[in-house]
């Protein structure tokens, strides 16, 4: 309990200090909603020209998008400090500030960063669901309980992403570069994919778990795939936490005085 | 006069040396931040073998699923190797460190360029070489002739002038907002569907077709990915035309544009 309102306060304190420069926390939101949009536009422009391929059509893309930029948006709303952030940290030795707190160090590096654009993603996620025209209760419902399941999940994979930094040294890229490969992933319609790629997108870069395993759980109001859905984002968040506790034992402060504003 | 163009030449040719230099010295961690393309190569070919299976049909708009996977390695290319120097400038300004930067005895934005030439070499070199073993896998040899390669190398530079053009724009639009985050990715969203990035220009609906052709994105990404896979010269003199007139017209709000900003600037000397 104490911890949610330890969270709640550095997502305040994150909004607060973002909303400082107003003109750029417009820019940013409003610039990722086009960006989003644009992607949405192709695949308009592609179904419209192609039909139905490989079972994908628009109304599954509507979704796609609906699940994957509203989880997307919620992990990097209030859980910035992931993938490259994270290893930035750690590679500089900056995680100093937050190991002299007796808070959950993991928690608190992590919530420390808003990313502020996403703040558009979450903006575009809901309005993309409007084009879906699933309007039950029971379809709503499992649209937001499974973008908050995505949200977790996107956040421990990033974890582990910017975790590699405790044992390979500088992963700022990388780490950067395995938290896109999961979004690039999960926003292209999984039956794309077939043998090696299509069991990766399960296991080692569970891009699935992100966009098609929650398409079908509203598709098919399946609340037995939300409840395993679930327990991919305990699993994921599990393994999350001992990678990062153990490579927290290896880590090795920095000299360099850093100021933390 | 000769001997003034030698020595800029000269000046120039080396920072563009020096950045390559920089890079090569930095080659691993470049080909890290180049390796997305292997993925996206990856996903592009899985998605329009999908489309050609799907439409039964070995032709698609005058293309081939072969031609299509080259095009977008090409398209890729000309998308990944860009060099970031509208970030730099926008640092530069919040910084404050342009004052020196605009002071030092080069003009400042074909300093950019120059610097740009070298960062490019090696970024699009390197988005080719991981890309290639996905696209001759799936797509085998290109097609392309190599007495068209000559004209297939002008609009490449053309188009990377022009893009290093808006490029600046948006770079020195810091000047006002001070955040270009904006700016630049709106740009990028254009070039991803009226340049051509994710489809190319003949796969859209002829309305869209006509003004993405109108339009200067498609010079910077369409035009050299679509001459590489299927080259037709009456096409290759009309990009080169349009390349040129867009060149001119927004190389002028640029000139203008720079002119202001030098005025805007404020040094206070100590």
């Amino acid at each position: 309990m104490n911890e949610l309102k330890f969270l709640r306060t550095l997502a305040g304190i994150n909004l607060a200090s973002a909303m400082e420069y107003r003109a750029s926390f417009i820019s940013q939101i409003v610039g990722m909603f086009i960006n989003n949009g644009i992607y949405f536009v192709f695949w308009l422009i592609f179904f419209d020209r192609f039909g139905t391929v490989r079972g994908y059509n628009i109304g599954e893309i509507y979704l796609l998008f609906a699940i994957v930029t509203l989880g997307y948006g919620l992990a990097y709303m209030f859980a910035g400090n992931t993938g490259g952030s994270l290893a930035y940290l750690i590679a500089q030795g900056r995680l100093d500030y937050y190991l002299v707190f007796p808070r959950n160090v993991l928690l608190h590096v992590v919530f420390s960063r808003m990313v502020v654009s996403t703040i558009g993603d979450v903006t575009f996620g809901l309005i993309a669901y409007l084009f879906t025209g699933r309007f039950h209760p029971l379809e709503i419902g499992l649209f937001l309980l499974s973008a908050v399941f995505v949200a977790l999940i996107l956040v421990a994979f990033g974890v582990m992403a910017g975790s590699l930094a405790f044992f390979l040294g500088n992963t700022q890229y990388a780490s950067q570069q395995l938290n896109m490969t999961m979004l690039t992933f999960a926003l292209y319609p999984n039956s794309l994919f077939t043998g090696a790629a299509r069991f990766m997108l399960y296991t080692i870069v569970p891009a699935a778990f992100v966009g098609a395993v929650p398409v079908r759980i509203v598709q098919e109001r399946n609340g037995l795939l939300l409840l395993g859905l679930a327990g991919v984002a305990a699993l994921m968040w599990g393994l999350a936490t001992a990678v990062f506790y153990t490579g927290l034992r290896r880590y090795e402060s920095g000299s360099a005085i850093n100021v933390n504003v | 006069m000769l001997n003034q163009l030698r020595i800029t030449i000269i000046k120039y040719g080396a920072i563009s040396l020096t950045n390559l230099q920089n890079q090569l010295a930095y080659v691993w961690d470049v080909a890290g931040r180049s390796a997305m393309i292997i993925f996206f190569m990856f996903i592009f070919t899985q998605l329009w073998t999908a489309v050609y299976e799907s439409q039964e049909t070995a032709v698609i708009a005058g293309l081939t699923l072969s031609n299509t996977i080259w095009y977008f390695i090409i398209a890729e290319v000309m998308e990944l190797g860009k060099p970031r120097h509208d970030i730099r400038i926008s640092e530069e300004v919040k910084d404050g460190s342009i004052a020196y930067t605009m002071g030092r005895p080069y003009n400042y934005l074909v300093y950019h360029l120059a610097n740009g030439v070298g960062e490019a070499a090696v970024r699009m070199g390197l988005v080719f070489l991981l890309g290639l073993p996905v696209v001759i896998y799936y797509a085998g040899l290109p097609t392309v002739a190599a007495r068209h390669l000559p004209a297939v190398f002008l609009v490449v530079v053309l188009a990377m002038l022009l893009d290093f053009f808006v490029f600046s724009i948006i770079g020195l639009l810091a000047f006002v907002t001070e955040d270009i985050f904006s700016f630049r990715l709106i740009y990028q969203k254009l070039v991803f569907i009226l340049g051509g990035l994710m489809i190319p220009l003949d796969f859209l609906p002829d309305w869209l077709h006509r003004i993405a052709r109108i339009l200067p994105f498609s010079l910077t990404t369409y035009a050299p990915a679509k001459l590489f896979v299927a080259f037709d010269a009456a096409q290759f003199r009309q990009i080169v035309s349009s390349q040129v007139v867009w060149l001119l017209i927004i190389g002028a709000i640029l000139y203008r544009q720079y002119r202001w900003a030098v005025r805007r600037l404020t040094v206070n000397g100590g």
